[in-house]
């Protein structure tokens, strides 16, 4: 079944020269039960869909979709309650930074319970509300792993480590038993054996609970263990989108490739020390944006029709806009 | 082969209280023991608040050691002895961001180790400051822009070319990679690499990120809570780890490549 179906968004941000668009016809469709990568640099969008998806952006911004829909229902036409209603209960975000998301004069114990809906407890008076909200609380931190529940409860965000804080967010995510969990960056400074602990917890979440992820990171070592589908994005355009061993055997857009490249981790053939592969140049910024495609000007198959924005294409899961595909010379 | 720098028995005590009243130990590094030659890099790697940054520090004598001693080219560097130091080990800073000044321009950040350790007059100055620019990968007209005006790579490249602009021996750089995205580290490691094997540097680096950490480093050093827990050469440690830390480190790691399991 099809969660969230979102068809051609754009985001368009004033500035002094006009509009400008930040999203540039995004398409992404989650399935129920996938995990599905959203990898991109910085400055590439991602963050503004995770907002733009929880409605979480500013006024100012002009936004447009042909279709943006939640399990069938429209999110750009309804109103703001409705659309609060259904995000407050089957969407939940686990944002960048734990430490600085986390309100820092709350115990960790009473933010958690915060936000346990009276729904999921069980039937029974309202005296009995407090006890049942602590060990449903303390039910959530032993299933996403942390043992000393109680100290962990009474203390402030700055007094415990950074991994600890993300498994509490991954637990206030989990409160409200969604159907979607949106992960933004959730491994990011982390250290090699807490990234992997919490990328573990994430999969098991998904597969005991039948639970969606979408996984935003440009830590392209960390989704490739996990996830089953990614899509790609650069500077606000979606480059390519597939099943992850379908990209990772055969991409067919010249950007997918150079970032699989740049991890020397996936490439065993590599001799220590050679040069690594890179694209020349950097990622431009907003008010600078090439038109066309947007990555014409770093990318080494470019050529005079790249000024034109590529047309997505499809071969079966499949889908990539490039005027000039990798492997595709023939036709 | 002489060592080109060899660190012996490096001791860092972080006490707390005044001095003469009783001393409460809050962390101990090392003992330490290492050492590199010309060309070769050193990774350190390690948990958070293991002592990797101070390890850092203490190299570039931003800290003062308890005890031990650090040899440059088997010259014992001595703690008054801060010119010799400086010339020979320069250090690149965690957030390249932050650690350039907002206010003034590339040119008068670069020239400044020149006019604290160099005798260089103003037009020899901004000639070198060009010639390194241009050998970082920036255009000479890029002493006039400010901190502002650059994008995350760039700014990684000033980092670097304050660091080299000394021509030191020794490079310690504290974690400088982590902040950027993967196409632009890909072109940073390059030029890393570049800039070693032309002007035959050392390289100590610090890094979370262990697909780098295999390609580019000759040794590694495994430290936990302050301590060396194994150190050797990149392949050994990979394929045959000793120590638990060191063994969970690189499961990890392999299980982050081969992928779902």
């Amino acid at each position: 079944m099809i969660l969230l179906d979102i068809k051609n968004l754009t985001l368009e941000i004033e500035s002094q020269s006009g509009w400008i668009k930040a999203l540039d016809k995004i398409n992404l469709v989650i399935t129920e039960g996938q995990i599905h990568a959203l990898v991109g640099e910085s400055g590439s969008g991602k963050s503004i869909i995770v907002k733009a998806i929880v409605g979480a952006i500013s006024d100012r911004w002009r936004i447009t979709a042909d279709r943006m829909t939640w399990r069938g229902q429209d999110l750009l036409k309804m109103s703001v309650r409705e659309r609060r209603k259904i995000i407050r209960s089957d969407i939940s975000v686990i944002f960048q930074n734990p430490k600085s998301s986390l309100d820092p004069i709350v115990t960790l114990g009473n933010q958690l319970k915060e936000v346990i809906l009276a729904t999921n407890l069980e039937k029974g008076m309202f005296w009995n509300r407090a006890k049942q909200r602590k060990k449903y609380a303390s039910e959530l931190l032993h299933r996403v792993g942390i043992k000393h529940h109680e100290a962990y409860m009474r203390s402030l965000p700055h007094q415990i480590p950074n991994d600890i804080c993300q498994k509490f967010m991954i637990a206030m995510a989990l409160a409200s038993q969604p159907k979607l969990i949106i992960a933004d960056d959730p491994t990011r400074g982390m250290e090699i054996t807490d990234k992997s602990q919490i990328l573990k917890l994430l999969t098991r979440v998904n597969q005991v609970r039948k639970l969606s992820i979408l996984f935003v990171s440009h830590d392209l070592l960390a989704i490739s263990s996990m996830a089953d589908h990614m899509t790609v994005l650069y500077c606000g355009q979606t480059v390519e989108s597939g099943r992850m061993n379908q990209l990772r055997r055969r991409a067919l857009h010249p950007y997918t490739k150079a970032l699989l490249e740049s991890a020397p981790s996936f490439r065993t053939d590599l001799p220590p020390k050679s040069p690594l592969s890179s694209l020349g140049g950097t990622i431009p910024t907003f008010q600078h944006l090439p038109i066309g495609c947007r990555l014409g000007p770093r990318c080494p198959r470019a050529r005079r029709e790249c000024v034109k924005v590529p047309e997505v294409r499809r071969i079966h899961e499949h889908t990539y806009s490039c005027h000039f595909p990798l492997h595709r010379d023939q036709k | 082969m002489n060592d080109l720098l060899s660190v012996e028995n490096l001791t860092f005590e972080n006490c707390h209280g005044k001095r003469w009243q009783h001393k409460e130990k809050r962390f101990t590094l090392g003992p330490v023991n290492f050492s590199i030659q010309a060309g070769e890099t050193l990774a350190i790697v390690g948990a958070n608040g293991s002592g990797k940054s101070l390890l850092a520090k203490l190299l570039v004598g931003l800290e003062r050691p308890d005890s031990g001693s650090i040899y440059l080219n088997e010259r014992k560097l001595e703690q008054y002895d801060n010119k010799h130091r400086v010339l020979n080990i320069r250090m690149v800073f965690q957030n390249s961001n932050e650690s350039l000044n907002p206010g003034i321009t590339l040119g008068s950040i670069l020239e400044e180790p020149l006019k604290l350790n160099t005798n260089l007059d103003g037009r020899a100055r901004i000639i070198k400051v060009e010639e390194t620019l241009r050998l970082v990968g920036l255009l000479p007209e890029h002493r006039f822009f400010y901190r502002h005006m650059l994008s995350d790579g760039q700014k990684q490249r000033v980092a670097l070319a304050r660091a080299i602009i000394l021509n030191p021996q020794v490079i310690v750089a504290d974690e400088p990679f982590a902040a950027l995205d993967p196409s632009v580290r890909s072109q940073t490691v390059n030029l890393l690499m570049e800039l070693q094997r032309e002007l035959g540097l050392g390289f100590i680096f610090i890094s979370h990120n262990l697909g780098i950490v295999r390609h580019i480093s000759d040794k590694i050093l495994v430290m936990k809570h302050g301590k060396v827990v194994e150190s050797g050469k990149t392949e050994v440690i990979f394929h045959w780890p000793k120590d638990e830390y060191t063994k969970r480190l690189v499961h990890a790691h392999q299980a982050l490549i081969n992928g779902q399991d």
